[in-house]
């Protein structure tokens, strides 16, 4: 519908009929009040706003129609009998006119324009419902998003939760299966058949016990401590000095050069150096002590290829060992949980500490890798973002 | 040597006869009492007859009363407070241990599960009790295999 708005009466009965003519609905007001209340009230998709009024003119009502969030995007055109000259056409733009014309007018010419307009304004009333609709559905996929990562979240700690009660829970009958083997063997050692039972049921609860604890140490690293600056040598030193006796045991050796100060979780990175270094000297060549070397590099990348340099804000640490390596089409596998490369007779392991070494440097927001050949030694290197 | 009081407090009886079988093995000269959560525990240490222990061995997880609770309301008790308490529990996580030691505790062993690993604990315990607990705690907690924080 369009609206006209003059106070001549005859003016807006020659617009209407013309309009209507032409088969568009026309509204009517006398004033610039009587518009605005109109404007409110009805949807127009045009209005031809007269300058010249007694009360309100032609320029104070397109400003307040401009005004109105519902109304600002109907297009106003302007009528002037009198107003002709350019800085009254001027005014008219800037108070948010989109054409202003001057009487007397062609009706042809006008109905063009109308009809562009009218056309003009649907597409843009189109698109802002397109728009809207839009961000409704935005909004609406937000939230929904939002409520699923909230479900997600618990569920996640309920699980790491379940995951901590039911392995501290595993350990307790475990610990009495242990006990009373041991009693039985300390005390009934005569029948040498029985004997070798109750080790093997001895053998296996030791293994399920460290399999339990390698579990809880697991679930335990999806709680979140502090990040403290370290100097990585006091990190592995302490490693070092808790694996003393099976370093000492295997005749090893590890030389660790000078390394620098990270933020870090030192007790988590601990464990890092924990599960690669006792690898290191799990895994030695029979017959050959094993030999490890620790040194590290900048570089300016999140990689383990990228050049070193010596201001950049990664740190790499490698950790070299002589022993028996691996084939590197294996290197996927031996970072997943409970992955193991050798039977157990052959190495003792749960395939977790490699596992929990990924997650503990991915926590860290860095990453870890291998390099190897089967028999010949492999390179563990870690880059860890210096911060 | 003098007789000596253990007072156990668990309510775990597969670890109370074990616990027992390895005393008797030590010395029959130890006396040990049992409870087997925090309140009973109290009560009999409460009680006017009772011969006070000369240390208690005390577990976390129990029924009506937990370790930690008991370990807080011997300490606020005058008579009972004197009287070194070992924490005796599965538990190794770092929180029990430093929330224990804090409220009084002298000495967090986990349970062993060896046998003469526990006679080995024990009969230390029992010959230094009435001397030097704390140093023999130490040298234990330095030397056996056993998960022991003082």
């Amino acid at each position: 519908m369009i609206l006209i708005v003059d106070d001549k009466k005859e003016n807006l009965f020659s617009l209407k009929t013309l309009l209507q003519l032409n088969l568009y609905e026309a509204d009517t007001a006398a004033s610039g009040e009587e518009a605005l209340k109109k404007i409110l009230k009805n949807e127009y998709e045009l209005i031809i706003l007269d300058v010249q009024m007694p009360g309100m003119d032609g320029y104070e009502v397109a400003e307040n129609i401009t005004g109105y969030s519902k109304s600002k995007d109907i297009p106003i055109i302007f009528l002037s009998a009198v107003n002709i000259d350019k800085r009254f056409v001027t005014k008219g733009y800037n108070s948010g006119g989109v054409d202003y014309i001057t009487k007397p007018f062609d009706p042809d010419l006008l109905l063009l324009k109308i009809k562009t307009f009218t056309k003009l304004y649907k597409q843009t009333k189109e698109l802002n419902d397109i728009k809207l609709n839009l961000e409704q559905k935005v909004e609406k996929r937000t939230e929904e998003l939002q409520h699923a990562n909230k479900e997600l979240e618990t569920s996640n700690a309920e699980l790491q939760q379940y995951a901590f009660i039911a392995s501290h829970d595993l350990q307790e009958p475990l610990r009495k299966i242990i006990t009373f083997s041991q009693i039985l063997k300390e005390r009934f050692t005569a029948n040498k058949e029985a004997s070798q039972y109750i080790n093997r049921v001895i053998t296996s609860s030791e293994r399920m016990r460290t399999l339990i604890n390698d579990l809880l140490d697991y679930s335990k690293l999806s709680v979140t401590p502090e990040f403290i600056k370290t100097p990585l040598n006091l990190v592995i030193q302490d490693t070092i000095t808790d694996l003393e006796i099976s370093i000492k045991e295997a005749g090893g050796k590890i030389v660790v050069d000078q390394l620098p100060s990270v933020k870090i979780i030192p007790e988590q990175m601990r464990q890092v150096f924990q599960n690669i270094i006792s690898n290191a000297v799990k895994f030695s060549k029979p017959g050959i002590p094993p030999f490890i070397k620790i040194w590290s590099d900048y570089t300016n990348e999140k990689s383990t290829e990228s050049e070193p340099s010596s201001k950049g804000t990664y740190c790499r640490i490698y950790i070299c060992d002589n022993g028996i390596g691996f084939n590197e089409q294996y290197l996927d596998k031996i970072f997943a949980m409970f992955q193991r490369l050798h039977a157990r007779a052959e190495y003792e392991g749960t395939g977790i500490g490699l596992s929990i070494v990924k997650k503990i440097i991915e926590k860290h927001d860095g990453l870890v890798t291998a390099k190897s050949e089967e028999g010949n030694g492999a390179t563990f290197i870690i880059v860890l973002p210096i911060k | 040597m003098n007789q000596v009081r253990f007072l156990l407090v668990d309510d775990d009886e597969d670890d109370i006869s074990v616990f027992q079988e390895v005393l008797e093995d030590i010395t029959p000269s130890i006396l040990l009492t049992c409870a087997g959560d925090g309140t009973e525990a109290l009560k009999l240490l409460k009680h006017e007859q009772t011969k006070l222990p000369d240390i208690i061995f005390l577990d976390l997880n129990m029924p009506l009363m937990g370790g930690k609770e008991c370990l807080s309301e011997l300490k606020k008790d005058p008579q009972l407070k004197r009287i070194p308490v070992i924490m005796y529990t599965t538990s190794s996580q770092s929180k029990d241990i430093e929330e224990t030691m804090l409220r009084g505790a002298i000495c967090f062993i986990t349970k062993p599960t060896s046998l003469s690993e526990l006679k080995h604990i024990l009969s230390s315990i029992c010959k230094n009790v009435h001397s030097n607990l704390e140093k023999c705690l130490r040298t234990l907690s330095d030397t056996s295999g056993t998960f022991i924080v003082c």
